[in-house]
């Protein structure tokens, strides 16, 4: 039954697949020109490092944006034939995943690229897959989990409350500056703001907790090998990946799509009764 | 005809909550909580009834007598406040031909889409495609995506996924006043031959000469409760009276 959603999405534009890939190559693009020209000009092959955060970082966001329009879409349908609810959230997570999986083939794509014709200083002068590579369906697994089980909370209140969406957009919007995604863990952790002797770190292990922030840092350090990173003007040796909050971002997931399907469970059948 | 019953309703309720202020947006739902009122609408009030395998019958009743909201429970549109629906075999609704086709995909695409839904798999769908297709009289239009047929074709194509897909009950309601006399005649057959096979269907209408053509027993709904069971040649001349002095 997903396969069905999911065929019937596909065929719905021709171009449908190239049009969801053109968004974050666009994206990445423009971000990248400007950070390895402006921004973190210092930092080697920045654009892989962005890569590897925003291509899992737009599968959360896509996913939470089309999930919650899922159930008011298919309304029409729920309101004359029966047909189990949680296809409707689940196929957009899954069509979302499959897009994700093809976008990663593309960045190990660039990898190689990159590895064989650009050398160079600015190049990355690394085999582009490694070791920590081999990890990559756990950290999927996590964001995939995380992103389902918010699927089904937003999906099921935007059907009651129609604004839900536009709160949830400016959420993500907002998590994006909130994850290491434009910028490095260790920017973060050796800012003042996170000064050992005022604040014990304790900005850096807040943001920590929140999953997405965990998820995108291991993504990141796990997929390319970590370099120096300029921080206050001098270089500082990258942080070892905590594998700490890697395991908090789990539990929180698990928890979140027991919760979020529980949730969804409880609210499916007034969906269609819906005031 | 066997006794044994295919649908078992018992003491079937269901309530509506309906809302007046309308609030749909958590906005709204904050800046107006105190003004929400909530009113209930009981719909059904307690009904049970058997439908027996190879029965066919028809439920009446005036607008708002609950008929619809029956067929969407047993199609699981809705949820039972209480009581029970027990259903032997594989049903087939038929709430309203044609819904959910998808106005992008081409008819072809919706044939498959749709029957799926209903519970065949890909495999008895190739099978049976060219009887669909044929029955629906559309021939070359099935390659069209559905927005551009009429709805007359739509009401088609509906019908004919619906009594292909081999279901031992039929859901149907006031449908059969679709499409051309001819078509009208075509389904009224294959009404015949799905029964004949041994097809069970529960069907709702305002037709009075419908009713009385295909259906052996009658349910009389009236604000909720039943108010009669019978043969159609029973029922059928007192609603018609009924109906005449409460208007």
């Amino acid at each position: 039954m997903v396969q069905r959603e999911i065929r019937i999405r596909y065929k719905n534009s021709a171009l449908g697949f190239l049009w969801s890939m053109l968004n974050p190559l666009i994206t990445v693009l423009v971000m990248s020109f400007m950070f390895s020209n402006f921004l973190h000009k210092d930092t080697p092959s920045v654009t892989a490092y962005i890569l590897a955060a925003y291509l899992p970082f737009t599968f959360f966001q896509l996913c939470l944006l089309d999930s919650a329009q899922s159930i008011l879409i298919a309304m029409p349908l729920l309101k004359k034939i029966y047909l189990p609810r949680e296809i409707l959230p689940i196929a957009s997570v899954i069509s979302n995943f499959i897009h994700l999986l093809l976008a990663f083939c593309t960045f190990f794509l660039y990898l190689l690229v990159v590895y064989v014709f650009f050398p160079g200083e600015h190049g990355l002068r690394q085999w582009p897959f490694q070791i920590g590579t081999l990890l990559l369906p756990v950290l999927l697994l996590i964001n995939l989990a995380l992103s389902l089980g918010l699927s089904f909370f937003i999906s099921a209140l935007n059907t009651f409350y129609e604004d839900v969406k536009y709160i949830v957009a400016v959420g993500v919007y907002l998590m994006l500056f909130m994850c290491p995604i434009l910028y490095f863990e260790e920017d973060v952790a050796f800012s003042t703001l996170n000064n050992p002797q005022h604040w014990h770190g304790l900005l850096y292990n807040a943001m920590n907790l929140n999953p997405v922030f965990a998820l995108s840092n291991a993504y990141r350090k796990l997929l390319i090998a970590p370099n120096k990173i300029k921080v206050d003007g001098h270089l500082v040796d990258p942080l070892p990946l905590d594998w700490r909050y890697v395991g908090w971002a789990a539990i929180v997931s698990v928890v979140i799509l027991i919760t979020g399907y529980n949730t969804f469970n409880k609210l499916k059948w007034r969906f269609v009764e819906r005031p | 005809m066997s006794i044994e019953p295919a649908i078992i309703i018992k003491d079937l309720r269901k309530e509506f909550l309906l809302s007046t202020s309308g609030a749909n947006s958590l906005k709204t739902a904050l800046l107006w909580w105190r003004r929400r009122k909530k009113v209930h609408l009981d719909v059904l009030k307690g009904i049970s009834f058997e439908v027996n395998k190879g029965e066919c019958v028809a439920v009446v009743g005036r607008n708002g007598a609950g008929k619809s909201t029956l067929l969407a429970l047993m199609a699981r549109v809705y949820k039972q406040t209480s009581g029970t629906i027990e259903i032997r075999g594989r049903l087939a609704p038929l709430l309203e031909l044609g819904a959910g086709f998808h106005d992008d995909l081409t008819g072809l695409e919706n044939i498959y889409f749709n029957a799926i839904i209903l519970g065949l798999t890909r495999e008895q769908v190739r099978e049976r495609i060219d009887k669909i297709v044929e029955f629906s009289e559309l021939g070359e239009h099935v390659h069209s995506p559905t927005r551009t047929f009429s709805s007359g074709m739509i009401a088609r194509l509906g019908f004919s996924i619906a009594v292909h897909v081999d279901a031992d009950i039929l859901l149907v309601d006031e449908v059969l006043a679709v499409g051309d006399f001819e078509f009208e005649k075509k389904c009224y057959a294959k009404i015949d031959e799905f029964r004949a096979k041994g097809g069970t269907i529960l069907v709702v209408s305002h037709n009075p000469t419908a009713v009385k053509r295909i259906a052996d027993r009658c349910v009389w709904l009236h604000k909720g409760h039943i108010k009669m069971i019978g043969k159609p040649e029973d029922v059928i001349p007192v609603y018609e009276s009924t109906s005449m002095t409460v208007d």
